[in-house]
């Protein structure tokens, strides 16, 4: 096969990339001469007959992107093991839901999913955009062409050069439930972050200050909900499955998602503020630019291969680096350069107070002030840990990369945290035209009140230190003061204008279980010897035995396991642990540690008992089967016809026959019977036959079961270790010299994290409250820009 | 309003100094084995494992090791007291992060990188393809 023919690979699906990227080129032009018709007078016939070609040329894009995703799809599915990619990520012996998701397992596959949902997206931004619609769209589409050109370059659809059986398989480590909704989310996300960018932009080039945020404004508030979702999904993931002991490791994957996330919040607020005053509209065409260039720069992190020693999950470099890096020098360059372009252009609007002739001055006391101290908060936030997770990078320059520990985060977070808290708390108090503070301390007096109590709850209950005692006074005023505001438009019957109101209780909800769940967690070593009831902290917990858990949840031993049913043959080992609370509740908790048939890797799977006030955390760390007491021997090879004497005992080796009679038993076994004749010291020479019984149990695995076979006239014994060829054996002797080489008894045994997670439902309960707020305003917002008739 | 924006402004400066002055903290710096061994600092080494030098010791909880520096052969000894990391014997690197003491580097956190991370590459050399 030639190499051109190899990199080609499936041509229908290399075609369906490239025709993606003509058809994208195609549509750009389309909408840069309906963008001139647009312009050029009042918009008529022409325009809408330019634009409807556009349109349909875009429909084209996006048929051939989801014909390309459909094709990798089906070949996946197919097991069409002839491609690169198929083989890499995936096997036969993949249960469907895993088959599907092994979609975007690999690099490739994952900037395909991005490009299917910003196709799919695309057609609500047309639609979305009015009058703006050529404009954003040249840029939305633009915004995806060049990981159409890196497709182009690296094709998902490559050839191997010899057809493997089977694939790699799905990396163990990805093959859980999680896997199969947490990505399609991120890059619908991900995707959904070039439509705010796409808006700014032509903003800038079509003059349009204040019009496009109110059309991006529901689509800002979109990707707030989806790469929130994504991010706490993945985090849940993690807590739950893999057994790092928290949802968090601000570990560069996952900063690489926070960080955009944050933009869009920053973003999201300096829209509202904008939409209020129509004023501060610079700040909202730099968030929407960098929101953007954080998802590229994060993609450029993760997969160019930079940080390949510092992160748990980052990919290998597929050499795209370089056209990463032009991507988001262009984008970043073309985005702020053409905002410099405008600078002097863009009309700041002061207010001329009509008494002094002077302008007037916003009051300090206001949601203005408000509104952007939140925005650089947030932003100071982001770039902190853009900061931290360029490490690598940064000091690459000075000399040896290196990374900061992840203490940086949370030392430089806590002061964010109480200062998001206080702004919350003052937010519904203020109104955009400022107010006297006497009128906002009476406001505020309840919800201080309440912030008073929770602090001092939280003292009863264990919590010190002055910054946290602060951090939970703020946190519980904010959820008082906002919660007020929430029950006060619901009264009013004005449920559409509760979504930042709400969205803040979440916000303050989430910051207390953060708080409360890392600093107040509590962390045990322990080792269960099995049977022996262990008190570990208020619990008393005994390992009882080892089971089996199936993909479907069920318990059973190992002779239950039904080898006919999936669920079943990927039943993974477990520890039955029997957890006793002090009030005698007994828990049965069923932490997973097993090995990967396919690549040995062990692996551990935590189990968590929930309560709203705490979680009880099981990480199994290690596992050992304990061993009787035994006599260690010496081993040595032996071939056939050679003579040896070892620990005084004569050994010779006449030959070697294979039993083939059970291979068709199951499991299929092999005997190997070894012809030997021993001469113990100061005896007569015996013929004995040793025997191996290796029992096959996959493809490439077997076990070897040696039998001991006594040495006449002495208590040793030796048996055969290993078959080394037609005619050599390794033996082993034992207990010829048993004063040296007895190996104590040790029992079984599990090693395993304990840890407590105090009010850590919270994160979780706050973060649903937050998106329901989050989720209130894209329906209200979406409604206004629909409304809104924009010149 | 000019203000509010000189306000933000000097919020922003204040978490950026809080940032790199916990930035410079918090680093720990690769450094080579020769380093490690002169450093008071917290520092992150890495090697291979080097067979045949792995010993847990269960009452102690502590490992003992010795990593090679696949360039230029030095030896560290480090002594890490957790538990055993998964999958330790099949690593293909590990990354040690700890200081140096008088008996050998202790580390704090080990990261354990395995070859299933590099699986795709691995089924291109196999199978061959070379674009």
């Amino acid at each position: 096969m030639s190499d051109t023919v190899r990199a080609i690979g499936f041509a229908p699906g290399t075609a369906a990339v490239w025709a993606a990227l003509l058809f994208g080129l195609a549509c750009i032009a389309a909408y840069v001469k309906a963008y001139r018709l647009q312009t050029a007078g009042a918009p008529g016939e022409d325009y809408l007959a330019a634009a409807g070609f556009a349109r349909r040329l875009y429909a084209a894009y996006a048929v051939a992107i989801l014909l390309a995703s459909g094709l990798l799809l089906l070949l996946l599915l197919t097991h069409d093991f002839r491609l690169s990619y198929v083989a890499s990520y995936s096997e036969r012996n993949l249960p469907f839901y895993y088959l599907f998701s092994t979609f975007w397992a690999g690099q490739e596959g994952s900037f395909m999913l991005w490009l299917f949902f910003g196709a799919l997206i695309g057609f609500f931004v047309w639609r979305t955009a009015k009058e703006q619609e050529p404009p954003v769209m040249i840029v939305y589409l633009a915004s995806f062409l060049g990981i159409v050109a890196i497709l182009c370059k690296q094709p998902p659809f490559r050839f191997l050069e010899k057809v493997p059986f089977d694939g790699q398989g799905l990396n163990p480590l990805l093959q859980d439930p999680w896997m199969v909704i947490h990505p399609p989310v991120m890059f619908a996300g991900f995707a959904s972050l070039s439509v705010p960018f796409a808006f700014a932009i032509a903003a800038l080039w079509a003059k349009r200050w204040d019009g496009w945020v109110v059309r991006a404004m529901p689509w800002a508030l979109f990707t707030f909900l989806t790469l929130g979702t994504a991010i706490l999904m993945g985090g849940y993931w993690a807590y739950k499955t893999l057994g790092w002991g928290g949802y968090w490791a601000w570990d560069p994957v996952e900063n690489t998602s926070l960080v955009p996330w944050l933009a869009t919040v920053a973003l999201v607020h300096g829209m509202f503020l904008q939409k209020a005053r129509e004023k501060h509209r610079k700040i909202n065409v730099i968030l929407a630019i960098l929101a953007f260039c954080c998802i590229l720069y994060g993609t450029f992190l993760t997969r160019s291969g930079v940080l390949a020693d510092f992160s748990v999950h980052s990919f290998i470099d597929l050499g795209i680096t370089g056209w990463l890096v032009g991507i988001i020098v262009f984008f970043l360059f073309g985005g702020l350069g053409l905002l410099a372009w405008r600078w002097k252009e863009i009309p700041v609007a002061p207010e001329i107070d009509p008494t002094t002739g002077k302008e007037k001055e916003e009051p300090f006391l206001s949601r203005s002030v408000l509104f952007i101290l939140s925005v650089t908060l947030i932003c100071a936030s982001a770039a902190v840990i853009l900061l931290g997770t360029s490490a690598p990078i940064l000091t690459r320059i000075t000399g040896k990369p290196s990374q900061v520990a992840t203490e940086f985060y949370n030392l430089t977070h806590a002061p964010v945290a109480i200062l998001i808290g206080l702004l919350i708390a003052l937010v519904p108090f203020l109104s955009w035209r400022g107010e006297a503070g006497r009128d906002v301390v009476r406001k505020a007096f309840t919800a201080f009140v309440v912030g008073i109590l929770g602090a001092g709850v939280a003292f009863a209950a264990g919590v010190r230190g002055v910054k946290d005692l602060l951090f939970i006074g703020f946190a519980v005023m904010g959820c008082a003061a906002n919660v007020e505001s929430v029950v006060l438009f619901v009264r009013r019957k004005a449920i559409a204008s509760v979504g930042g109101y709400l969205a803040h209780v979440g916000v303050a909800i989430m910051l207390v279980g953060i708080l409360i769940s890392g600093a107040y967690e509590r962390k045990a070593q322990v080792t269960l010897y099995r049977g022996a009831p262990t008190q570990v902290g208020r619990n008393t917990m005994t390992f009882t035995k080892t089971v089996f858990v199936t993909e479907d949840g069920s318990v059973k031993k190992r002779e239950e396991l039904d080898p006919t049913r999936l669920a079943d043959r990927r039943a993974k080992q477990a520890m039955e642990v029997e957890v006793v609370s002090p009030r005698g509740k007994v828990w049965k908790a069923y932490p997973k540690l097993y090995q990967n048939e396919r690549t040995q890797q062990l692996m551990a799977n935590p189990d968590v008992r929930s309560t709203a006030l705490m979680d009880l955390y099981l990480s199994p760390q290690a596992y050992d089967p304990g061993q009787p007491v035994r006599v260690e021997g010496t081993r040595f090879p032996l071939k056939s016809g050679e003579e040896k004497t070892v620990s005084g005992v004569g050994f010779k080796l006449l030959g070697i026959g294979m039993d083939r009679s059970q291979l068709n038993a199951s499991p299929p076994r092999v005997t190997l019977n070894a012809k030997v004749v021993v001469t113990p010291p100061g005896g007569k020479p015996a013929e004995q036959t040793a025997k191996m019984v290796m029992t096959m149990k996959g493809a490439d695995d077997s076990e070897t079961s040696a039998l001991d076979t006594p040495i006449p006239g002495t208590p040793g014994m030796f048996r055969i270790v290993r078959a080394g060829g037609s005619d050599a054996v390794e033996i082993e002797v034992l207990g010829m010299n048993p004063a040296g080489d007895v190996k104590p008894a040790t029992s079984e045994s599990l090693s395993v994290d304990i840890t407590t997670k105090p009010l850590i439902s919270l994160v979780w309960g706050g973060f649903y409250v937050m998106m329901a707020g989050g989720l209130v305003a894209l329906l209200r917002r979406g409604r206004d820009a629909h409304a809104a008739s924009i010149a | 309003m000019k203000k509010a924006y000189w306000l933000g402004a000097a919020v922003l400066l204040g978490f950026l100094v809080l940032g790199l002055s916990t930035f410079t903290k918090s680093m720990t710096p690769y450094v080579t084995f020769a380093e490690a061994k002169t450093s008071k600092r917290t520092v992150q080494v890495m090697g291979a494992l080097e067979k045949g030098t792995t010993r847990y010791d269960i009452e102690t909880k502590t490992l003992h090791f010795t990593l090679v520096d696949p360039q230029t052969k030095d030896v560290i000894p480090v002594t890490y007291t957790d538990v055993k990391p998964a999958n330790f014997e099949d690593a293909v690197s590990i990354v040690a992060i700890g200081r140096y003491q008088a008996e050998g580097f202790r580390a704090e956190k080990l990261l354990v990188k395995c070859p299933s991370k590099y699986q795709g590459e691995e089924v291109e050399k196999q199978y061959g393809n070379k674009a």
